[in-house]
Protein backbone atom coordinates (compact mmCIF):
# COMPACT_ATOMS: atom_id res chain seq x y z
CA UNK A 1 0.00 0.00 0.00
CA UNK A 2 2.93 2.34 0.68
CA UNK A 3 4.04 2.10 -2.95
CA UNK A 4 0.55 3.04 -4.12
CA UNK A 5 0.58 6.01 -1.75
CA UNK A 6 3.98 7.18 -2.98
CA UNK A 7 2.78 7.06 -6.59
CA UNK A 8 -0.56 8.76 -5.84
CA UNK A 9 1.17 11.42 -3.73
CA UNK A 10 3.77 12.28 -6.37
CA UNK A 11 1.33 12.20 -9.29
CA UNK A 12 -1.35 14.14 -7.37
CA UNK A 13 0.86 16.95 -6.10
CA UNK A 14 2.73 17.03 -9.41
CA UNK A 15 -0.55 17.36 -11.31
CA UNK A 16 -1.76 20.19 -9.05
CA UNK A 17 1.50 22.10 -9.50
CA UNK A 18 1.60 21.46 -13.27
CA UNK A 19 -2.02 22.60 -13.63
CA UNK A 20 -1.28 25.75 -11.64
CA UNK A 21 1.77 26.61 -13.73
CA UNK A 22 0.05 25.86 -17.04
CA UNK A 23 -3.31 27.55 -16.36
CA UNK A 24 -4.28 31.19 -15.95
CA UNK A 25 -5.04 32.40 -12.44
CA UNK A 26 -6.91 35.69 -12.34
CA UNK A 27 -6.63 36.91 -8.78
CA UNK A 28 -8.16 35.68 -5.53
CA UNK A 29 -9.45 32.13 -5.21
CA UNK A 30 -13.19 31.98 -5.69
CA UNK A 31 -16.14 29.67 -5.24
CA UNK A 32 -18.84 29.29 -7.94
CA UNK A 33 -21.17 31.08 -5.48
CA UNK A 34 -19.22 34.27 -6.08
CA UNK A 35 -20.68 34.62 -9.58
CA UNK A 36 -23.87 36.53 -10.31
CA UNK A 37 -26.96 34.33 -10.47
CA UNK A 38 -25.40 31.44 -8.55
CA UNK A 39 -27.84 29.78 -6.19
CA UNK A 40 -25.74 26.88 -4.85
CA UNK A 41 -22.14 26.03 -3.94
CA UNK A 42 -21.69 24.52 -7.43
CA UNK A 43 -22.96 27.66 -9.18
CA UNK A 44 -26.37 26.30 -10.21
CA UNK A 45 -28.88 29.05 -11.04
CA UNK A 46 -31.96 29.74 -8.92
CA UNK A 47 -35.23 28.12 -10.01
CA UNK A 48 -36.81 31.60 -10.26
CA UNK A 49 -34.13 32.68 -12.72
CA UNK A 50 -34.95 29.81 -15.06
CA UNK A 51 -38.65 30.64 -15.34
CA UNK B 1 -11.80 0.41 7.03
CA UNK B 2 -12.04 3.68 8.95
CA UNK B 3 -9.03 5.59 10.17
CA UNK B 4 -9.98 4.55 13.68
CA UNK B 5 -9.66 0.90 12.68
CA UNK B 6 -6.51 1.57 10.70
CA UNK B 7 -4.99 3.34 13.66
CA UNK B 8 -5.87 0.52 16.02
CA UNK B 9 -4.48 -2.12 13.65
CA UNK B 10 -1.27 -0.20 13.11
CA UNK B 11 -0.91 0.45 16.83
CA UNK B 12 -1.24 -3.26 17.56
CA UNK B 13 1.32 -4.17 14.93
CA UNK B 14 3.77 -1.45 15.89
CA UNK B 15 3.91 -0.73 19.60
CA UNK B 16 6.59 1.95 19.18
CA UNK B 17 5.01 5.31 18.29
CA UNK B 18 7.62 6.39 15.78
CA UNK B 19 7.17 9.03 13.13
CA UNK B 20 7.20 7.96 9.49
CA UNK B 21 9.59 10.68 8.40
CA UNK B 22 9.41 10.31 4.58
CA UNK B 23 5.62 10.74 4.56
CA UNK B 24 5.63 13.37 7.32
CA UNK B 25 8.26 15.45 5.52
CA UNK B 26 6.58 14.87 2.16
CA UNK B 27 3.24 16.15 3.44
CA UNK B 28 4.77 19.21 5.11
CA UNK B 29 6.97 20.07 2.10
CA UNK B 30 4.06 19.65 -0.34
CA UNK B 31 1.89 21.93 1.83
CA UNK B 32 4.65 24.55 1.95
CA UNK B 33 5.15 24.26 -1.81
CA UNK B 34 1.46 24.78 -2.61
CA UNK B 35 1.25 27.69 -0.16
CA UNK B 36 4.37 29.25 -1.68
CA UNK B 37 2.92 28.97 -5.20
CA UNK B 38 -0.22 30.91 -4.29
CA UNK B 39 1.77 33.42 -2.26
CA UNK B 40 3.94 34.05 -5.34
CA UNK B 41 0.67 34.98 -7.08
CA UNK B 42 0.01 37.46 -4.26
CA UNK B 43 -2.84 35.43 -2.72
CA UNK B 44 -2.38 35.24 1.07
CA UNK B 45 -6.00 34.14 1.59
CA UNK B 46 -5.42 31.16 -0.69
CA UNK B 47 -2.38 30.19 1.37
CA UNK B 48 -4.57 30.59 4.44
CA UNK B 49 -7.13 28.17 3.00
CA UNK B 50 -4.42 25.56 2.36
CA UNK B 51 -3.17 25.89 5.94
CA UNK B 52 -6.70 25.82 7.39
CA UNK B 53 -7.36 22.67 5.35
CA UNK B 54 -4.15 21.19 6.75
CA UNK B 55 -5.32 21.98 10.30
CA UNK B 56 -8.72 20.45 9.55
CA UNK B 57 -7.03 17.25 8.37
CA UNK B 58 -5.07 17.09 11.63
CA UNK B 59 -8.16 17.85 13.74
CA UNK B 60 -10.39 15.29 12.02
CA UNK B 61 -7.75 12.56 12.22
CA UNK B 62 -6.73 13.19 15.81
CA UNK B 63 -10.33 13.47 17.05
CA UNK B 64 -11.44 10.58 14.79
CA UNK B 65 -14.38 12.85 14.01
CA UNK B 66 -16.78 10.90 11.82
CA UNK B 67 -20.15 11.94 10.45
CA UNK B 68 -20.73 8.49 8.94
CA UNK B 69 -20.08 6.43 12.08
CA UNK B 70 -21.96 8.84 14.36
CA UNK B 71 -25.05 8.78 12.11
CA UNK B 72 -24.86 4.98 11.88
CA UNK B 73 -24.55 4.57 15.66
CA UNK B 74 -27.54 6.84 16.14
CA UNK B 75 -29.68 4.94 13.63
CA UNK B 76 -28.64 1.46 14.78
CA UNK B 77 -28.49 1.82 18.55
CA UNK B 78 -29.63 5.34 19.41
CA UNK B 79 -26.11 6.30 20.57
CA UNK B 80 -26.08 10.06 19.96
CA UNK B 81 -22.77 11.39 21.31
CA UNK B 82 -21.23 11.80 17.85
CA UNK B 83 -24.31 13.45 16.40
CA UNK B 84 -24.46 15.90 19.30
CA UNK B 85 -20.80 16.71 18.58
CA UNK B 86 -21.72 17.48 14.96
CA UNK B 87 -24.55 19.78 16.08
CA UNK B 88 -22.16 21.57 18.45
CA UNK B 89 -19.74 22.11 15.56
CA UNK B 90 -22.53 23.62 13.43
CA UNK B 91 -23.73 25.85 16.28
CA UNK B 92 -20.22 27.25 16.78
CA UNK B 93 -19.82 27.96 13.06
CA UNK B 94 -23.26 29.57 12.77
CA UNK B 95 -22.46 32.19 15.42
CA UNK B 96 -20.14 33.88 12.92
CA UNK B 97 -21.45 32.69 9.55
CA UNK B 98 -25.10 33.79 9.87
CA UNK B 99 -24.46 37.42 10.87
CA UNK B 100 -21.39 37.98 8.68
CA UNK B 101 -22.95 36.38 5.58
CA UNK B 102 -26.08 38.47 6.03
CA UNK B 103 -24.47 41.82 6.72
CA UNK B 104 -20.88 42.03 5.45
CA UNK B 105 -20.21 42.75 1.80
CA UNK B 106 -18.10 40.10 0.10
CA UNK B 107 -19.37 37.25 2.27
CA UNK B 108 -22.20 34.84 1.57
CA UNK B 109 -23.80 31.78 3.11
CA UNK B 110 -24.17 28.28 1.70
CA UNK B 111 -27.53 28.33 -0.05
CA UNK B 112 -29.25 25.96 -2.46
CA UNK B 113 -32.58 25.51 -4.22
CA UNK B 114 -35.10 23.19 -2.54
CA UNK B 115 -36.60 20.57 -4.81
CA UNK B 116 -36.36 17.01 -6.16
CA UNK B 117 -32.68 17.37 -7.01
CA UNK B 118 -31.79 18.17 -3.39
CA UNK B 119 -33.90 15.31 -1.98
CA UNK B 120 -32.72 12.66 -4.45
CA UNK B 121 -29.08 13.76 -4.27
CA UNK B 122 -28.95 13.78 -0.47
CA UNK B 123 -30.72 10.40 -0.23
CA UNK B 124 -28.28 8.77 -2.67
CA UNK B 125 -25.38 10.43 -0.86
CA UNK B 126 -26.58 8.88 2.40
CA UNK B 127 -26.53 5.39 0.87
CA UNK B 128 -23.05 6.00 -0.49
CA UNK B 129 -21.57 7.29 2.75
CA UNK B 130 -22.54 4.12 4.61
CA UNK B 131 -21.14 1.86 1.89
CA UNK B 132 -17.91 3.83 1.56
CA UNK B 133 -17.71 4.31 5.33
CA UNK B 134 -16.94 7.99 5.03
CA UNK B 135 -18.53 11.19 3.73
CA UNK B 136 -16.80 14.04 1.86
CA UNK B 137 -14.56 15.18 4.70
CA UNK B 138 -14.26 11.62 5.99
CA UNK B 139 -13.04 10.39 2.61
CA UNK B 140 -10.45 13.19 2.51
CA UNK B 141 -8.97 12.60 5.93
CA UNK B 142 -9.05 8.81 5.87
CA UNK B 143 -7.55 8.68 2.37
CA UNK B 144 -4.94 11.21 3.50
CA UNK B 145 -4.46 9.26 6.73
CA UNK B 146 -3.30 6.09 5.02
CA UNK B 147 -6.43 4.06 4.21
CA UNK B 148 -5.97 2.56 0.75
CA UNK B 149 -9.65 1.58 0.78
CA UNK B 150 -10.62 5.24 1.03
CA UNK B 151 -8.19 6.14 -1.73
CA UNK B 152 -10.42 4.03 -3.98
CA UNK B 153 -13.53 5.69 -2.55
CA UNK B 154 -11.99 9.11 -3.31
CA UNK B 155 -11.19 8.17 -6.93
CA UNK B 156 -14.75 6.92 -7.47
CA UNK B 157 -16.17 9.97 -5.62
CA UNK B 158 -14.40 12.17 -8.18
CA UNK B 159 -15.81 10.14 -11.10
CA UNK B 160 -19.29 10.29 -9.53
CA UNK B 161 -19.24 14.08 -9.19
CA UNK B 162 -18.38 14.50 -12.87
CA UNK B 163 -21.24 12.18 -13.89
CA UNK B 164 -23.50 14.10 -11.49
CA UNK B 165 -22.45 17.40 -13.06
CA UNK B 166 -23.77 16.15 -16.41
CA UNK B 167 -27.12 15.10 -14.87
CA UNK B 168 -27.73 18.06 -12.52
CA UNK B 169 -29.37 20.43 -15.06
CA UNK B 170 -31.97 17.77 -15.96
CA UNK B 171 -32.82 17.23 -12.29
CA UNK B 172 -33.05 20.98 -11.68
CA UNK B 173 -35.55 21.13 -14.53
CA UNK B 174 -37.89 18.97 -12.42
CA UNK B 175 -38.64 22.10 -10.41
CA UNK B 176 -37.98 23.61 -7.02
CA UNK B 177 -38.04 26.81 -5.05
CA UNK B 178 -35.38 29.41 -4.35
CA UNK B 179 -33.24 29.11 -1.19
CA UNK B 180 -34.89 30.01 2.12
CA UNK B 181 -32.57 31.85 4.52
CA UNK B 182 -33.52 32.58 8.14
CA UNK B 183 -31.81 35.98 8.02
CA UNK B 184 -34.01 37.04 5.07
CA UNK B 185 -37.13 36.50 7.17
CA UNK B 186 -36.00 37.38 10.69
CA UNK B 187 -33.10 39.80 10.16
CA UNK B 188 -29.46 39.24 11.03
CA UNK B 189 -29.75 38.50 14.76
CA UNK B 190 -33.23 37.01 14.51
CA UNK B 191 -31.88 34.70 11.81
CA UNK B 192 -29.04 33.64 14.10
CA UNK B 193 -31.50 33.04 16.96
CA UNK B 194 -33.74 30.91 14.72
CA UNK B 195 -30.72 28.96 13.44
CA UNK B 196 -29.44 28.24 16.96
CA UNK B 197 -32.97 27.35 18.09
CA UNK B 198 -33.35 24.90 15.21
CA UNK B 199 -30.04 23.25 16.14
CA UNK B 200 -31.14 23.06 19.80
CA UNK B 201 -34.50 21.59 18.76
CA UNK B 202 -32.88 18.87 16.67
CA UNK B 203 -30.38 18.25 19.49
CA UNK B 204 -33.24 17.82 21.97
CA UNK B 205 -35.01 15.41 19.61
CA UNK B 206 -31.79 13.40 19.16
CA UNK B 207 -31.29 13.22 22.95
CA UNK B 208 -34.92 12.17 23.43
CA UNK B 209 -34.44 9.30 20.95
CA UNK B 210 -31.21 8.25 22.69
CA UNK B 211 -32.86 8.26 26.13
CA UNK B 212 -35.83 6.30 24.86
CA UNK B 213 -33.48 3.67 23.48
CA UNK B 214 -31.45 3.73 26.69
CA UNK B 215 -28.36 4.86 24.79
CA UNK B 216 -25.62 7.36 25.55
CA UNK B 217 -26.00 10.91 24.23
CA UNK B 218 -22.94 12.57 25.77
CA UNK B 219 -20.06 13.10 23.33
CA UNK B 220 -16.75 11.66 24.47
CA UNK B 221 -13.95 14.11 25.23
CA UNK B 222 -12.12 13.75 21.89
CA UNK B 223 -15.37 14.43 19.99
CA UNK B 224 -16.04 17.57 22.07
CA UNK B 225 -12.52 18.88 21.48
CA UNK B 226 -12.77 17.96 17.80
CA UNK B 227 -16.15 19.68 17.42
CA UNK B 228 -14.83 22.91 18.95
CA UNK B 229 -11.60 22.82 16.92
CA UNK B 230 -13.37 22.00 13.63
CA UNK B 231 -16.06 24.59 14.37
CA UNK B 232 -13.43 27.30 14.85
CA UNK B 233 -11.53 26.18 11.73
CA UNK B 234 -14.81 26.22 9.77
CA UNK B 235 -15.18 29.87 10.78
CA UNK B 236 -11.59 30.45 9.63
CA UNK B 237 -12.32 28.92 6.20
CA UNK B 238 -15.42 31.10 5.92
CA UNK B 239 -13.51 34.28 6.75
CA UNK B 240 -10.62 33.42 4.38
CA UNK B 241 -12.77 32.21 1.49
CA UNK B 242 -15.85 34.41 1.78
CA UNK B 243 -18.18 31.36 1.81
CA UNK B 244 -18.74 28.40 4.13
CA UNK B 245 -16.35 25.49 3.75
CA UNK B 246 -17.23 23.10 0.93
CA UNK B 247 -15.54 19.91 -0.22
CA UNK B 248 -17.13 18.25 -3.22
CA UNK B 249 -16.95 21.00 -5.85
CA UNK B 250 -13.18 20.57 -5.68
CA UNK B 251 -13.63 16.89 -6.62
CA UNK B 252 -15.77 17.95 -9.59
CA UNK B 253 -13.07 20.35 -10.74
CA UNK B 254 -10.35 17.68 -10.43
CA UNK B 255 -12.46 15.18 -12.34
CA UNK B 256 -13.42 17.76 -14.94
CA UNK B 257 -9.80 18.66 -15.57
CA UNK B 258 -8.78 14.99 -15.83
CA UNK B 259 -11.67 14.29 -18.21
CA UNK B 260 -10.67 17.26 -20.37
CA UNK B 261 -7.09 15.99 -20.36
CA UNK B 262 -8.40 12.64 -21.61
CA UNK B 263 -10.10 14.42 -24.50
CA UNK B 264 -13.67 14.36 -23.12
CA UNK B 265 -15.51 17.54 -24.07
CA UNK B 266 -17.22 18.77 -20.93
CA UNK B 267 -17.35 22.43 -21.92
CA UNK B 268 -20.38 21.84 -24.14
CA UNK B 269 -22.48 20.53 -21.22
CA UNK B 270 -24.82 22.94 -19.43
CA UNK B 271 -23.23 22.57 -15.97
CA UNK B 272 -19.82 23.51 -17.31
CA UNK B 273 -21.25 26.59 -19.05
CA UNK B 274 -22.38 28.15 -15.76
CA UNK B 275 -19.89 30.92 -14.86
CA UNK B 276 -18.41 29.25 -11.75
CA UNK B 277 -17.72 25.78 -13.16
CA UNK B 278 -16.63 27.26 -16.51
CA UNK B 279 -14.00 29.39 -14.79
CA UNK B 280 -12.89 26.54 -12.55
CA UNK B 281 -12.33 24.25 -15.54
CA UNK B 282 -10.06 26.70 -17.32
CA UNK B 283 -8.23 28.40 -14.46
CA UNK B 284 -5.63 26.98 -12.08
CA UNK B 285 -6.88 24.40 -9.59
CA UNK B 286 -5.30 26.58 -6.90
CA UNK B 287 -7.83 29.35 -7.59
CA UNK B 288 -10.76 27.18 -6.48
CA UNK B 289 -11.45 27.58 -2.75
CA UNK B 290 -12.67 24.02 -2.16
CA UNK B 291 -9.64 22.52 -3.96
CA UNK B 292 -7.32 24.52 -1.69
CA UNK B 293 -8.89 23.23 1.53
CA UNK B 294 -9.25 19.70 0.10
CA UNK B 295 -5.56 19.47 -0.79
CA UNK B 296 -4.61 20.94 2.59
CA UNK B 297 -6.85 18.47 4.41
CA UNK B 298 -5.36 15.42 2.67
CA UNK B 299 -1.85 16.62 3.45
CA UNK B 300 -2.74 17.54 7.06
CA UNK B 301 -4.20 14.09 7.70
CA UNK B 302 -1.14 12.49 6.09
CA UNK B 303 1.20 14.52 8.29
CA UNK B 304 -0.80 13.77 11.45
CA UNK B 305 -0.93 10.04 10.68
CA UNK B 306 2.74 9.82 9.70
CA UNK B 307 3.79 11.80 12.80
CA UNK B 308 2.63 9.07 15.16
CA UNK B 309 2.96 5.72 13.39
CA UNK B 310 4.28 3.96 10.29
CA UNK B 311 2.19 5.27 7.39
CA UNK B 312 0.00 3.04 5.18
CA UNK B 313 1.51 -0.21 6.48
CA UNK B 314 -1.80 -2.08 6.68
CA UNK B 315 -2.79 -4.63 4.07
CA UNK B 316 -5.58 -4.14 1.56
CA UNK B 317 -9.05 -5.13 2.78
CA UNK B 318 -11.09 -7.89 1.06
CA UNK B 319 -12.37 -7.31 -2.48
CA UNK B 320 -15.99 -7.00 -1.30
CA UNK B 321 -15.01 -4.16 1.02
CA UNK B 322 -13.15 -2.44 -1.83
CA UNK B 323 -16.24 -2.84 -4.03
CA UNK B 324 -18.34 -1.14 -1.32
CA UNK B 325 -15.82 1.71 -1.23
CA UNK B 326 -15.99 2.09 -5.01
CA UNK B 327 -19.78 1.94 -5.23
CA UNK B 328 -20.14 4.19 -2.18
CA UNK B 329 -17.75 6.71 -3.69
CA UNK B 330 -19.65 6.79 -6.98
CA UNK B 331 -23.00 7.22 -5.20
CA UNK B 332 -21.63 9.97 -2.96
CA UNK B 333 -20.15 11.82 -5.92
CA UNK B 334 -23.34 11.67 -7.96
CA UNK B 335 -25.47 12.49 -4.91
CA UNK B 336 -23.25 15.38 -3.86
CA UNK B 337 -23.65 17.10 -7.22
CA UNK B 338 -27.43 16.67 -7.28
CA UNK B 339 -27.78 17.46 -3.57
CA UNK B 340 -25.54 20.56 -3.67
CA UNK B 341 -22.76 19.18 -1.52
CA UNK B 342 -21.92 16.72 1.23
CA UNK B 343 -22.10 16.77 5.03
CA UNK B 344 -19.82 19.80 4.96
CA UNK B 345 -21.06 21.96 2.06
CA UNK B 346 -24.75 21.14 2.33
CA UNK B 347 -25.37 20.13 5.97
CA UNK B 348 -22.77 21.99 8.05
CA UNK B 349 -22.51 24.96 5.65
CA UNK B 350 -26.24 25.09 4.95
CA UNK B 351 -27.45 24.91 8.54
CA UNK B 352 -24.66 27.20 9.79
CA UNK B 353 -25.80 29.74 7.18
CA UNK B 354 -29.41 29.53 8.38
CA UNK B 355 -30.49 27.95 5.08
CA UNK B 356 -33.43 25.56 5.21
CA UNK B 357 -31.87 23.29 2.59
CA UNK B 358 -29.28 22.18 5.18
CA UNK B 359 -31.94 20.52 7.35
CA UNK B 360 -33.74 19.03 4.35
CA UNK B 361 -30.41 17.59 3.14
CA UNK B 362 -29.83 16.13 6.62
CA UNK B 363 -33.24 14.43 6.72
CA UNK B 364 -32.91 12.98 3.21
CA UNK B 365 -29.32 11.83 3.77
CA UNK B 366 -30.29 10.21 7.09
CA UNK B 367 -33.00 8.26 5.24
CA UNK B 368 -30.40 7.22 2.67
CA UNK B 369 -28.11 6.09 5.50
CA UNK B 370 -30.85 3.76 6.76
CA UNK B 371 -30.85 1.99 3.40
CA UNK B 372 -27.06 2.09 3.19
CA UNK B 373 -26.74 0.43 6.60
CA UNK B 374 -29.04 -2.39 5.41
CA UNK B 375 -26.81 -2.88 2.35
CA UNK B 376 -23.53 -3.00 4.29
CA UNK B 377 -23.65 -6.75 5.13
CA UNK B 378 -23.79 -7.54 1.37
CA UNK B 379 -20.22 -6.27 1.25
CA UNK B 380 -19.03 -7.92 4.42
CA UNK B 381 -19.35 -4.73 6.46
CA UNK B 382 -20.86 -4.61 9.92
CA UNK B 383 -24.13 -2.77 10.53
CA UNK B 384 -22.71 -1.37 13.75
Amino acid sequence: MRVVYVIVFIVGIGAAIADHLASPSSGRAVSPEDFAGACAPCGAPCPSAKK
Amino acid sequence: MSVATTTQTAATAAPARTADWPFLCGAVIATALLAALVLLDGQPYSAGLILLGFALGVAFLKAEFSFTASWRRFLVSGEAGGLIGVLLLIAIASIVIVPVAASVRGFGGAIAPIGPSLLIGAFVFGIGMQLANGCGSGTLYTAGGGSGRMLIALACFIVGTVIGSLHLPAFLALGGIDPILAADYFGVWGGLAVTLASIALVGAAVIAVARRRDANFLPRRSILIGAVAIGVLTIGVFLAGGHPWSVTFGFTVWGGKLASLAGIDLASHEFWQWPGPKRALTESVLTDTSSLTDLGMILGAMAAAAASRPFARTSWPPARSLAAAAIGGLLMGWGARLGFGCNIGAFVGGVASGSLHGWIWFAAALAGCMLGIRLRPWFGLSRE
